[in-house]
Parts: structure tokens; C-alpha cells; sequence
């Protein structure tokens, strides 16, 4: 095959699958978003005594307490964009 | 197979728990069964009642007499100190560093005295399942009902958790998909820890609500204030769907009378324990005291 034809062809299929995983970033990107909020949700309703929430009996939070550093650290960055809940909607809907 | 059957000695303080306790645990070894009195009482009577320094490792008190006392702090601080060390080995250096001023605090929450009394009482059953009666002296009323009520408790949250996860699970699943694919089949561990919680109060809970492997005994004496405090023992653990085996009126006096006992808990058996002029301390005073009122003593 003519070098610049399999160049073209190539390039042709790189955008392809560029654009193939931009799309499918963007199909899930309200989904992710959804995930964190539930990870946010079941870490605050595992954790929550230590941000002074009620919390489940205290040997359900320690026993899972060593799985959840995700959740834990999620929930801490959460507090800091917790009072700008409407600028988050924004940010995720993309307006403005 | 665990074979043990539980009998558990519960009441308001002073009404003669542990006495119970020591003497149907006397009785039963005599006849020849195996059994271990276990003290989940932080007071520790059976140390005095025997006249024997029992403490967390099991001492032979008679030839098919065994007695430990539980610890609780003990517990308290080894569950802690192994929820800890899993943290230090799974999370990384700085957020464990962080958490280390909260473990101080920690082992002063509400829930973990009860929590270290069924660890401990986990461990036993599982450490003397081949012996025939666990005999169980229980602390004083509000924190038997709050250890009887963990199993229940800790599944109605843990019922909660395992949906959430499972919609988190679910939702993961479906980005992997979308992004690269295919599906992952990554168990997740919390999810598996959760399952793990399940199985394990379930199994308490069965345990507590099989009047085969778990007879309850409700010590109490003439007097109104025990009556009274014993009624909320009996409506506590019909609320968790526990039912109590036996009633013991102890203290008895020639004089004392039992109609009222009989018609609050009526359908349930009742047995009466004579009030002992001696104190019923050492075992040959108990074993006295058996054989003396043998005829109002029955098998539980």
C-alpha cells in the first residue's frame, strides 16, 4: 500500500478512536458524577461519626474502615465544595 | 458442630445473677456434664462465689468445671489495635497518620462495651463447642438488652449498606462498560466485608433465638422494684424475638409470695431458689445448698 494512503488510513482511525473515547467519556460523565455522589453518601452514612453525623453501630464503621480510604478522602474534599452545590450542578451540566 | 447450649443468667443487679449462675453451673458438673461458667459481669463475682482467682484464661474449678471472666477492656483494646494496624497496612502513609489522634477517642464510643462481650462471646463458643452447657453471667439489665440487641440492630444498618453498595457496584459496572467495553469483575472488597458483617449477626441472631441452643434465665426476687425491672427484660427481648426459658424467684422466704410473679409471667417456667440464711460462697456450700433444696432444683 501507497506509504501516504496507509498514513491517512491510520490517521483516519486514531481520530476514530479519539473521538470514540471522548464520546464515551462524555455518555458517562453525569454517571461518574452520580457514582461519587453515592461513594460520597455511603462513605458520610459509614464514617459519619467522624464529621459528627449519626453513624451505624461503631463496629460496622471500624470493621469497614480499612476498605474506605477512597470514600474517606472523597469525603473531606466533598466538604469543600458542599456550600457551592449549585455551581457544582453547573460545572457538571456544563453551563455557562 | 458446635453442641454448647447457652444458659444466660440475666436480671436486676443484686438479685442474685451470679449465684444462679455458680449454682446451676454446679449442678450440671455434678451430673456429670461439661460446662464453663463464663463472668461477661465487668463486676466479677464468680472470682468471689468460688473463692478461685479466675481471669480470661479458663481454670478448672472441678473436675468438669471450667470458669473464665472476660476482660472487657482487653477486648475492647485488641479489636481496636487490629483495626488500626489494617489501616496502617491498607491506607497510605498520610491519611493513617491523620486518623491516629481519632483511635484515642474511639475506644470511648457507645457500643463497644457490648461489641467486646460478643467478640469475647463469639470466641468462646467457638474455642469450647465440644463442651455441653456455656453458663453465662450477664451484667446488669441495660447493657445484657443492649448486648442481646446488637445482632438485630447492626442488620437492620447492615441490610442498608449492602443495597447502596450494590446500586455503587451496579453503577461502576455500567461506566466500565460504556468506557472500555467490557465488564470488570472486580470483587469489591467492601462489599465483601459487608456480606462477611451479614453472615456473622445472623448467625448471632439465630443463635440468641433458638430456645434449643440458647435458654435465658430471668433471675428475680420477691421484691417489686426486681419484679418491675424484670417485666422490661421480658418485653425488651420480645421486641429482638428473644423468649426467656426460665424464671427464677430467688430469695425465696417461707412467707414470700409468688402469685404476682406467676401471673406476670405466666406460660413460663418458674423456678424457686429458697433464700439461704449462709452466705452461698465456696463451692461445698453450694453443693450443700443443692442437695438440701434438691427437690425444688431442676434440669434447665
Amino acid at each position: 500500500m501507497n506509504p501516504i494512503i496507509k498514513s491517512i488510513i491510520n490517521r483516519i482511525i486514531s481520530i476514530w478512536k479519539i473521538s470514540d473515547e471522548v464520546a464515551r467519556g462524555k455518555a458517562v460523565e453525569i454517571i461518574e458524577v452520580e457514582l461519587e455522589e453515592l461513594e460520597n453518601i455511603f462513605g458520610v452514612l459509614v464514617l459519619g461519626s467522624f464529621i459528627g453525623m449519626p453513624s451505624p453501630p461503631m463496629q460496622i464503621s471500624l470493621d469497614l474502615m480499612p476498605l474506605m480510604e477512597k470514600e474517606l478522602i472523597l469525603m473531606m474534599e466533598k466538604v469543600d465544595t458542599a456550600n457551592e452545590p449549585i455551581a457544582q450542578l453547573f460545572s457538571v451540566l456544563d453551563i455557562g | 458442630m458446635n453442641k454448647a447450649t447457652n444458659i444466660f443468667f440475666m436480671g436486676k443487679g443484686g438479685v442474685g445473677k451470679s449465684t444462679s449462675a455458680a449454682l446451676t453451673s454446679v449442678f450440671l458438673a455434678q451430673k456429670g456434664f461439661q460446662v464453663l461458667i463464663v463472668s461477661l459481669d465487668p463486676a466479677h463475682n464468680q472470682s468471689d462465689i468460688f473463692e478461685k482467682n479466675l481471669s480470661d484464661k479458663p481454670f478448672q474449678i472441678e473436675p468438669n468445671l471450667l470458669g473464665i471472666e472476660i476482660d472487657q477492656e482487653f477486648w475492647i483494646k485488641q479489636y481496636l489495635k487490629d483495626v488500626h494496624n489494617q489501616i496502617n497496612k491498607t491506607y497510605s502513609y498520610l491519611t493513617a497518620f491523620n486518623l491516629d489522634k481519632y483511635f484515642g477517642v474511639i475506644k470511648h464510643s457507645p457500643g463497644l462495651e457490648e461489641y467486646a462481650l460478643i467478640l469475647a462471646f463469639e470466641q468462646i463458643r467457638k474455642d469450647f463447642s465440644q463442651l455441653d452447657y456455656l453458663i453465662l453471667d450477664m451484667p446488669p439489665t441495660a447493657l445484657a438488652l443492649k448486648f442481646f440487641n446488637l445482632p438485630s440492630l447492626s442488620m437492620i444498618w447492615i441490610e442498608h449498606l449492602l443495597a447502596l453498595r450494590e446500586e455503587i457496584i451496579q453503577k461502576r459496572e455500567l461506566i466500565t462498560k460504556i468506557k472500555i467495553l467490557k465488564k470488570e469483575f472486580e470483587r469489591d472488597k467492601v462489599l465483601k466485608k459487608i456480606e462477611e458483617q451479614r453472615k456473622q449477626y445472623q448467625t448471632l441472631k439465630d443463635t440468641f433465638e433458638d430456645p434449643d441452643r440458647t435458654k435465658i434465665n430471668l433471675v428475680l426476687n420477691p421484691d417489686k422494684l426486681s419484679l418491675a425491672e424484670s417485666k422490661r427484660i421480658l418485653e425488651g427481648l420480645g421486641t429482638i424475638n428473644i423468649s426467656l426459658s426460665q424464671v427464677i424467684a430467688n430469695k425465696v422466704q417461707d412467707d414470700s409470695s409468688l402469685d404476682h410473679i406467676e401471673r406476670e409471667f405466666k406460660g413460663i417456667p418458674l423456678l424457686k431458689t429458697p433464700f439461704s440464711e449462709t452466705p452461698l460462697i465456696g463451692q461445698d456450700i453450694l453443693w450443700r445448698f443443692l442437695k438440701e433444696n434438691e427437690d425444688k432444683m431442676t434440669n434447665p
